[in-house]
C-alpha cells in the first residue's frame, strides 16, 4: 500500500478523532474557579473552544474562562458564533465611551420583544430619548420616590403572614423559612416601576406577568412568541393609560398623603420634543424598556446581595451594625456577581485591537462580567469583600468610571449608555434591604433547600445567572 | 387569551398573584380580558384599525419567532447528520432567518441563494486566510494564467491513469471502502499529480494538506494544527521551488516558482496560500456522495451501468441532491436592504446551497435522486446557476459559475468543468473495472459532516465487487 492510501484510510470514521457532537458537546463540570483544559498551542498558550459559551459549565463557573480570555485573548474572535469578545476593563471602558466607533447594540437584537428602543440608538438621537425619562429617575425626583419604595417593601413583607404556600413560606417552632425571590425580590422591582410610572395598583400583577413573559421571550428563546404577545398586551394597555393621563394627570404622594409630583407618564405626556408632544407610541415603547430593564436586574441585585452577605457572616454583621454600609455591599455585589453581563456593540470602522483586525460591522461583545473580575483593576477579584479599597462605591458617577483612585464596577455600564435606572435601582435594593433587615431576626441561609454545587455540599456559585431562589431562615417573635 | 392560559404560563410560585386572582372579579362577557385582575385591554392592533408604525412593522418582520426552529438546532448534532429537514423549515417559513445565537442570517431559497452568491457589489467572500487571522501570510496566485494552465494540464494528463491505478489497487478479495479507498484517495492522487510530488512524500503531504484545510473554521485545536501544517508545508516546498525554478516542469509548483510578479518572486508561503484557498473537498465529497447515492438507489445504478451517457447527468444530479459543501459564507460589504430587512454592514449571510438545491419552487420532488432528472440543466451553468432556461445544483466548492463559461479560449476550462469531467472519468473507470458492485452485507452508510461547518459526505461506504 502506498503512503497516500494509508493516509486516506485514516479518514474512515472509526479512525482519527471520532465524531463531533456539535454545539451540544458536554464539558465536564469543574470545581469553581478552575478551567477545563481545552488544549494548548505549542508555545503553551491555552486554547479556547467557543462551544464552552453554550455549556452548563460556563454558566455556572465562567470566571476562570474569562481569565484565560483576558490573559491570552484580550480580543477573542469566536468564529463559531461570529463575534468578538473584549474582556479587559480598560478596553471595555474605552469602547463604551467611543460612541462613534462602537455604535450601539445591534438593531433588533431584542428580536422585537423590547422593540425599537433607545438601546439601539446613538449620538444626539439617543441622548434626547434617554433624557426624556432618565431625568425622572435621578436627583430630587428620585428622593421624592424613596418613601414610596419603602412603603411598597413594607407592604409586601406584611403580606407574608397570610401566605399559605410551602413554596414560599414555611413556619415551624418559632422560626420561619422564606424564599426571598418569590416572596419579595421577584415582584418588588416591578411594583416600584409601576408605582413610579403611575399605573393603577390593580395592574401590578399583570405587569409582573407581562414582564416575566417579555424577559423569558428575549432573543432566541423557546418562549419568544409569548414574549411578543406580552409586549403587545403591555403596549395596548399602556396606550389606554397614556391617553387617560393626557386628559387628567395623576400624582405621587408622600407618607402624609400630600402630592409630591406628577408620575412619570403624566410628565411624559406634557413633554415636548422639537415643539411637539411625545407620541403615544414613543411613550409606550420606552415604558416597555423601563419595565423590561427595571425588573430582572434589581431582582438579581437583591438576591445576589443577600446570598453573598449571608455567606460572609462577618461582613453581614458589619452591615447590621452600620446601616450606611449597605451602599458598599450593593456595589461590591454588583462587581462580584453582576446581573447584566455586558453589552454588544458594532464597530463603525475597521479597527485593530491587541493585534486582532476587526472588520467594520462586526459584533463585538463587551464582557462586563470579565471587566468586573479584571485583576489589573481589582485585587483578588474572585473574593467578595465589601471593604475593598479599589472599588469606587460613592455616589454614582455619571460621566466617568474612576474617582479617588478607585474604579467603578461595570454592572450599569459606563459612558453614554450608562443605565438610566442605576440610581433608582440602587435605592430599591438598599432601601428594600433595610426594610427586610428590620423585619428578619437572625437571618441565615437554609442550606438544605438551596441548590448545591457539583460536590453536593457547597452552595451553588452564582455564575452568569443571578441567584434564582434564596431560602432564608429567621426567628419569629 | 383566557384566564386559564395566563395561569398555565405564569412563572412558578406566584402566591401573591394567586391571592390577587382570588380577589379578582369574573371577567365580563365579551370584552377582551388579559389581566389577572380583570384589567381590560382592548386589542387595538388587529383588524386594520389603529396605528401601525414602522417600529411595530419591523418588530413583526425582524422578530423571527422561534416556534418552529431554535438557532441551537442549526449547530446541533442532528444538523451534522441530516441538515435537510431543518433547512427545509427555514426555507418554507423564514426566507431570511436571523440567527441570534450565531450572529448570522440564513438565506435558503434557490433564487435568493444564487443571487447573493453572484452579487459582488454588495457581498464578499472572505478568504480562508482571513478566518485564520493571518492575511499577510502569503498571496493567492491561482488566478495567474501559467498556474491555471499547469493545474488543468496536469489533471487532464493524469485523470484516467490515476483512476485506473486507484481502482486497480482495490483489494483483490472484492471488499473495499469506496469512500476512503476511492473517493478520498483519488482526489489526493490528483492533487499530488498536479504538484508532481515524489511518491514517498505523498502520505505526509496529504496529512499536512488536510490539517491545513480543516483548521480555518472555529475549532482552536484544529486552527493551531492547521497553522503548524502551513509552516511545515512552506518548509517542505522551499527546496522543491528552488530546484524547479532552475529546471521547471509542467507542474503547478514549477508554474508558481517561475512567476514573474511585480511585487517580488513567489515564495513557498505563496504556494501554500494558493493551495489553501482552493477548494479541497468538492471532488472528493461529490464522488463519495455520488457512489453513496448510486449504491443506495440500485435502480439508478443499474441505469447508469446500462447507459454510460447518464454518468455525467447522475453526477450533476448528485451535486444538486447532496452537495458536499453545504453553505457559502458571504459578508455584506455595506448596509444592504434585502428580503424586507436591513442587513447591516459586515453581516454574515449563510447562503445555504443545500436548502436551495431542495427548493420545491425550482425542482419537482426535490428529495428524490433521479440520475437523468428532467428539470435540471445538463450543461455548465451560467451566471445565475442556470443554463438553457433550467436551474443547476448549487455546489459552493466550485465558486460561482462564469457568465461565459464556454467563450474564453485563452483560458483553461472552469474549475466546475474540470472537476465534473474528472469525476465522470473516474466513475466510468469504476463501472468498467468492477462488476457485481453492491453495498457490503449489513452496511448502512450515511452522510455526515465530521465537524460543524465541514463538508457533508459519506465517510464509510463498504462495498463488495468482482474485478473484470
Amino acid at each position: 500500500m502506498n503512503s497516500l492510501a494509508s493516509f486516506a484510510e485514516t479518514l474512515a470514521p472509526d479512525q482519527g478523532e471520532g465524531e463531533d457532537p456539535g454545539a451540544s458537546r458536554q464539558f465536564p463540570l469543574m470545581p469553581e474557579g478552575e478551567a477545563y483544559d481545552m488544549g494548548h498551542a505549542p508555545d503553551g498558550t491555552p486554547l479556547f473552544d467557543p462551544r464552552i459559551f453554550d455549556s452548563a459549565e460556563f454558566f455556572r463557573n465562567p470566571y476562570p474562562y474569562y481569565r484565560i480570555l483576558r490573559d491570552h485573548y484580550p480580543v477573542y474572535h469566536d468564529k463559531l458564533h461570529n463575534c468578538y469578545y473584549v474582556t479587559r476593563y480598560d478596553d471595555i471602558t474605552h469602547c463604551y465611551f467611543d460612541d462613534e466607533g462602537f455604535n450601539t447594540i445591534p438593531k433588533g437584537s431584542s428580536s422585537g420583544v423590547l422593540g425599537n428602543t433607545q438601546l439601539e440608538l446613538s449620538g444626539v438621537e439617543h441622548r434626547r430619548r434617554r433624557n426624556l425619562y432618565g431625568q425622572h429617575l435621578v436627583g430630587k425626583s428620585l428622593e421624592n420616590r424613596v418613601p414610596a419604595i419603602r412603603r411598597l417593601a413594607v407592604e409586601m413583607i406584611e403580606t407574608w403572614d397570610g401566605i399559605n404556600d410551602d413554596q414560599i413560606i414555611i413556619d415551624r417552632d418559632g422560626s420561619r423559612t422564606v424564599e426571598l425571590g418569590r416572596a419579595f425580590a421577584n415582584e418588588f422591582p416591578i411594583r416600584v416601576v409601576c408605582e413610579v410610572l403611575g399605573f393603577p395598583k390593580e395592574a401590578q400583577a399583570d405587569f409582573y406577568y407581562w414582564y416575566n413573559s417579555m424577559m423569558s421571550g428575549l432573543g432566541a428563546s423557546d418562549t419568544h412568541k409569548q414574549g411578543l404577545e406580552a409586549r403587545q398586551h403591555l403596549e395596548d394597555y399602556v396606550e389606554g393609560i397614556v391617553e387617560a393621563r393626557r386628559k387628567e394627570p395623576t400624582y405621587l404622594y408622600d407618607e402624609a398623603g400630600n402630592p409630591i409630583s406628577k408620575d412619570i407618564i403624566s410628565k411624559l405626556c406634557e413633554t415636548k420634543v422639537d415643539g411637539d408632544y411625545l407620541s403615544t407610541e414613543e411613550i409606550t415603547s420606552n415604558i416597555a424598556l423601563v419595565v423590561g430593564g427595571g425588573g430582572e436586574t434589581t431582582r438579581g441585585a437583591i438576591l445576589n446581595m443577600w446570598y453573598l452577605l449571608l455567606q460572609h457572616p462577618d461582613q453581614f454583621a458589619a452591615v447590621c451594625n452600620d446601616d450606611n454600609l449597605w451602599d458598599s455591599a450593593f456595589h461590591e455585589t454588583l462587581r462580584h456577581s453582576t446581573p447584566i453581563g455586558g453589552q454588544p456593540r458594532q464597530n463603525t470602522f475597521d479597527v485593530e485591537m491587541h493585534g486582532v483586525h476587526i472588520p467594520a460591522g462586526s459584533l463585538v461583545n463587551m464582557v462586563d462580567f470579565s471587566a468586573n473580575h479584571d485583576e489589573r483593576i481589582f485585587r483578588d477579584p474572585e473574593t467578595f469583600n465589601m471593604f475593598r479599597e479599589d472599588l469606587y462605591n460613592g455616589k454614582l458617577l455619571r460621566s466617568g468610571y474612576r474617582k479617588e483612585g478607585r474604579c467603578s464596577h461595570m454592572a450599569f455600564g459606563v459612558g453614554p449608555h450608562l443605565c438610566p435606572g442605576a440610581w433608582i435601582s440602587h435605592q430599591e435594593a438598599v432601601e428594600g434591604s433595610r426594610v427586610l433587615l428590620s423585619k428578619l431576626k437572625n437571618p441565615r441561609i437554609n442550606v438544605e433547600r438551596m441548590p448545591k454545587d457539583i460536590d453536593g455540599k457547597k452552595l451553588r456559585p452564582i455564575g452568569l445567572v443571578s441567584a434564582r431562589e434564596l431560602w432564608i431562615d429567621y426567628d419569629l417573635g | 387569551m383566557s384566564e386559564g392560559k395566563v395561569q398555565d404560563k405564569a412563572p412558578p410560585g406566584g402566591a401573591l398573584q394567586k391571592r390577587a386572582k382570588g380577589a379578582a372579579a369574573e371577567p365580563p362577557g365579551n370584552s377582551v380580558v388579559l389581566g389577572l385582575n380583570g384589567v381590560e385591554v382592548p386589542v387595538r392592533h388587529k383588524g386594520g384599525a389603529g396605528y401601525r408604525t414602522y417600529e411595530v412593522h419591523q418588530r413583526e418582520r425582524v422578530g423571527q419567532s422561534t416556534e418552529k426552529i431554535k438557532p441551537i438546532q442549526l449547530i446541533s448534532e442532528d444538523f451534522l447528520r441530516d441538515p435537510y429537514p431543518l433547512l427545509g423549515i427555514l426555507r418554507e417559513n423564514y426566507p431570511c432567518y436571523r440567527d441570534w445565537l450565531s450572529n448570522q442570517y440564513w438565506v435558503t431559497r434557490f433564487d435568493d441563494v444564487t443571487s447573493l452568491i453572484q452579487d459582488e457589489a454588495n457581498f464578499e467572500t472572505r478568504s480562508k486566510l482571513w478566518f485564520y487571522g493571518c492575511e499577510d501570510y502569503g498571496r493567492d496566485l491561482f488566478s495567474e494564467l501559467p498556474v491555471l494552465e499547469a493545474h488543468a494540464g496536469r489533471i487532464d494528463a493524469n485523470a484516467e491513469a490515476l483512476a485506473d491505478k486507484v481502482i486497480g489497487d482495490l483489494a483483490g478479495g472484492g471488499h473495499a471502502n469506496l469512500a476512503t479507498e476511492f473517493a478520498a484517495r483519488y482526489a489526493l492522487e490528483l492533487l499530488i499529480a498536479v504538484l508532481d510530488l515524489p511518491d514517498e512524500d505523498a502520505g505526509e503531504f496529504a496529512e499536512r494538506y488536510w490539517r491545513m484545510q480543516r483548521g480555518y473554521l472555529w475549532d482552536p485545536v484544529a486552527e493551531q494544527a492547521g497553522l503548524r501544517a502551513m509552516d511545515e508545508l512552506a518548509t517542505y516546498f522551499y527546496p522543491l521551488m528552488t530546484e524547479r525554478r532552475k529546471s521547471p516542469g509542467d507542474d503547478l509548483i514549477s508554474a508558481v516558482a517561475g512567476l514573474d510578479l511585480p511585487d517580488g518572486p513567489a515564495t513557498p508561503q505563496d504556494l501554500v496560500v494558493t493551495l489553501l484557498e482552493r477548494d479541497h473537498e468538492t471532488l472528493h465529497g461529490s464522488l463519495a456522495n455520488y457512489w453513496y447515492l448510486l449504491l443506495t438507489h440500485p435502480d439508478q445504478l443499474h441505469r447508469v451501468q446500462e447507459e454510460r451517457r447518464l454518468v455525467k447527468l447522475g453526477y450533476l444530479e448528485t451535486l444538486r441532491h447532496s452537495t458536499p459543501v453545504l453553505t457559502a459564507r458571504r459578508f455584506t460589504r455595506q448596509e444592504v436592504e434585502r428580503f424586507g430587512l436591513l442587513l447591516p454592514e459586515g453581516a454574515l449571510v449563510m447562503c445555504s446551497a443545500a436548502a436551495a438545491n431542495r427548493d420545491p419552487r425550482i425542482f419537482s420532488d426535490p428529495d428524490t435522486f433521479v440520475v437523468d432528472r428532467k428539470d435540471i440543466c445538463h450543461r455548465e451553468a451560467r451566471g445565475q446557476f442556470r443554463a438553457d432556461g433550467l436551474a443547476t445544483g448549487v455546489a459552493p466548492g466550485f465558486g460561482k459559475p462564469s457568465i461565459h463559461p464556454a467563450l474564453p479560449e485563452d483560458r483553461p476550462r472552469s474549475l466546475f468543468a474540470i472537476n465534473r469531467d474528472t469525476a465522470v472519468i473516474a466513475s466510468r473507470v469504476v463501472l468498467d473495472m468492477l462488476t457485481d458492485l453492491k453495498l457490503a452485507t449489513g452496511a448502512s452508510p450515511c452522510l455526515r459532516s465530521r465537524r460543524l461547518g465541514e463538508m457533508h459526505t459519506c465517510w464509510d461506504l463498504p462495498v463488495t465487487f468482482r474485478k473484470r
